[in-house]
């Protein structure tokens, strides 16, 4: 979050301040790359090159507070992958997992990470596992940082169904973490 | 049937959510937002939650070293772009698009030569490979023999004259799903006939030529092999828009007369001059994507 400096930062981030920009980018960029490891692991880095295009290219054009920008940004991010989806779809001979994490290393033990500390790309691994609505979802709401109705608007589905996505979303993940070490000492 | 599974909205789900303490894993609606923000740590994360608490604040920690590398090529992009709009991130993404239309119209020009004859002399001696192979291909269907015949000047065929220039025995089995348009960089890179970039060169002739005279010629021999892949003669259009559907729509507006005066009779509004595609998408090869 840039916080209460976020109006005037923008402001001159669109007027191609390199210093403001800078701002904008430190602060979404992490977040854009680990939306892109649950969503399309095999192309974060260059999703998130074309992301940050299409945030440059409408810059001036945007208005909003920061968390309209981050759902903004975020909108460009989904579609960059749906379009990177599409194409992937096309090209006959790579086959790409749309959820493709859950094919990538998991961790070998993520329960036992967890009391050590959990990476963050076994964690985005972890939650690459679930249904691509729900993983989606969880990574929006926590990675993104937005709030039910922005994800909802983003995935274009009601209020109540990203409740409800996210709520078994993490009860699978209580359960795959809870079946993964059964015997825990205190945590 | 029993093909719900458990992420599927069934009635003892949601009575789940609306009733804890039935279920060991149970959450309310606020524990789960309060997971979602992080107000809950995973010592306070309700039995059974500690260590996802724990996995979403991992995926939330500060940021490592080389997720901020990249920050000098976005600079960059802000640069490139605020001092130079016009070159977007579109027209390099569109790059590979116009470099297809542009050997369509090629085609086009090919076809409109080999119509009227004479013209073709003029075409000679600079078509990029991929437009040789379809006048090579259209030349064995249309003079109904090999190059080298009377239908055009060797210079037409790059210089390959009394080859036999037999057009690939038939396209493959994949002839309309993917491969289209994913063979596209290959055969602007000047490579090689599979079966599928075949077809799809065939389609493009045949949408640039169809409903003028020439086309008649060209339905004729080269594109009986089309029409078995469409599935019929009558398939063929749909099955060619549906294939190229970029050359199906921008054909109207790229009909226009050569400014030259070889061209004579039928086909010849047809035929621009091949450079009309837009010539930006050429000369970038290495592409100038940020770095990863």
């Amino acid at each position: 979050m840039i916080g209460p400096d976020f109006e005037a930062v923008l402001a001159t981030a669109a007027a191609g301040d390199e210093q403001a920009f800078g701002r904008l980018w430190h602060d979404l960029q992490p977040r854009l790359l680990r939306y892109f490891m649950v969503a399309s692991p095999a192309a974060a880095e260059d999703l998130a090159s074309e992301t940050w295009l299409g945030v440059i290219r409408g810059l001036h054009r945007f208005q909003g507070n920061e968390p309209a920008f981050r759902a903004w940004v975020f909108t460009i991010a989904r579609h960059e992958v749906l379009d990177w989806r599409r194409r992937a779809a096309r090209r006959a001979t790579e086959d790409l997992p749309a959820n493709g994490l859950s094919e990538q290393a998991a961790p070998d033990d993520p329960a036992a990470d967890a009391l050590e500390g959990l990476s963050t790309r076994a964690a985005l691994a972890e939650v690459a596992t679930l249904p691509p609505d729900q993983a989606e979802a969880i990574v929006l709401r926590v990675v993104a940082g937005l709030d039910v109705q922005r994800v909802a608007e983003l995935m274009g589905k009601r209020p109540g169904t990203v409740r409800v996505l996210t709520h078994r979303g993490l009860r699978r993940l209580a359960e795959r973490l809870g079946t993964a070490a059964p015997v825990r000492g205190a945590v | 049937m029993t093909a719900m599974g458990p992420d599927d909205a069934s009635p003892p789900d949601m009575r789940r959510f609306s009733t804890p303490g039935a279920d060991p894993l149970a959450l309310d609606e606020d524990t789960v937002e309060r997971l979602l923000t992080g107000d809950l740590q995973p010592h306070q994360a309700p039995a059974g939650y500690a260590e996802v608490a724990a996995l979403l604040a991992a995926t939330v920690a500060p940021p490592r070293p080389e997720e901020l590398a990249g920050q000098a090529a976005a600079l960059a992009e802000l640069r490139a772009v605020t001092r130079a709009p016009a070159v977007s991130a579109r027209a390099r993404r569109t790059r590979r698009r116009s470099r297809r239309q542009r050997v369509g119209l090629a085609v086009v020009a090919v076809a409109a030569a080999l119509a009227s004859g004479g013209a073709a002399a003029a075409a000679g001696g600079h078509l990029p490979g991929p437009v040789r192979e379809v006048a090579r291909n259209i030349l064995v269907s249309v003079g109904g023999g090999e190059p080298g015949t009377s239908v055009a000047p060797p210079a037409l065929l790059g210089a390959r004259p009394g080859t036999t220039a037999a057009a690939p025995s038939g396209p493959g089995p994949t002839g309309l799903a993917g491969p289209a348009s994913g063979s596209a960089p290959t055969r602007a890179a000047g490579a090689p006939d599979t079966a599928a970039s075949e077809t799809e060169r065939l389609c493009r002739a045949y949408l640039a030529a169809q409903d003028k005279a020439t086309a008649r010629k060209l339905r004729a021999a080269s594109f009986k092999q089309l029409a078995d892949t469409a599935g019929g003669a009558d398939k063929v259009l749909a099955y060619c828009q549906e294939l190229l559907p970029d050359e199906a729509k921008s054909k109207e507006g790229k009909q226009k007369t050569p400014p030259d005066d070889h061209g004579q009779g039928q086909g010849q509004g047809q035929g621009g001059p091949p450079t009309t595609g837009g010539d930006h998408g050429r000369t970038g090869s290495p592409s100038t994507r940020t770095s990863r």
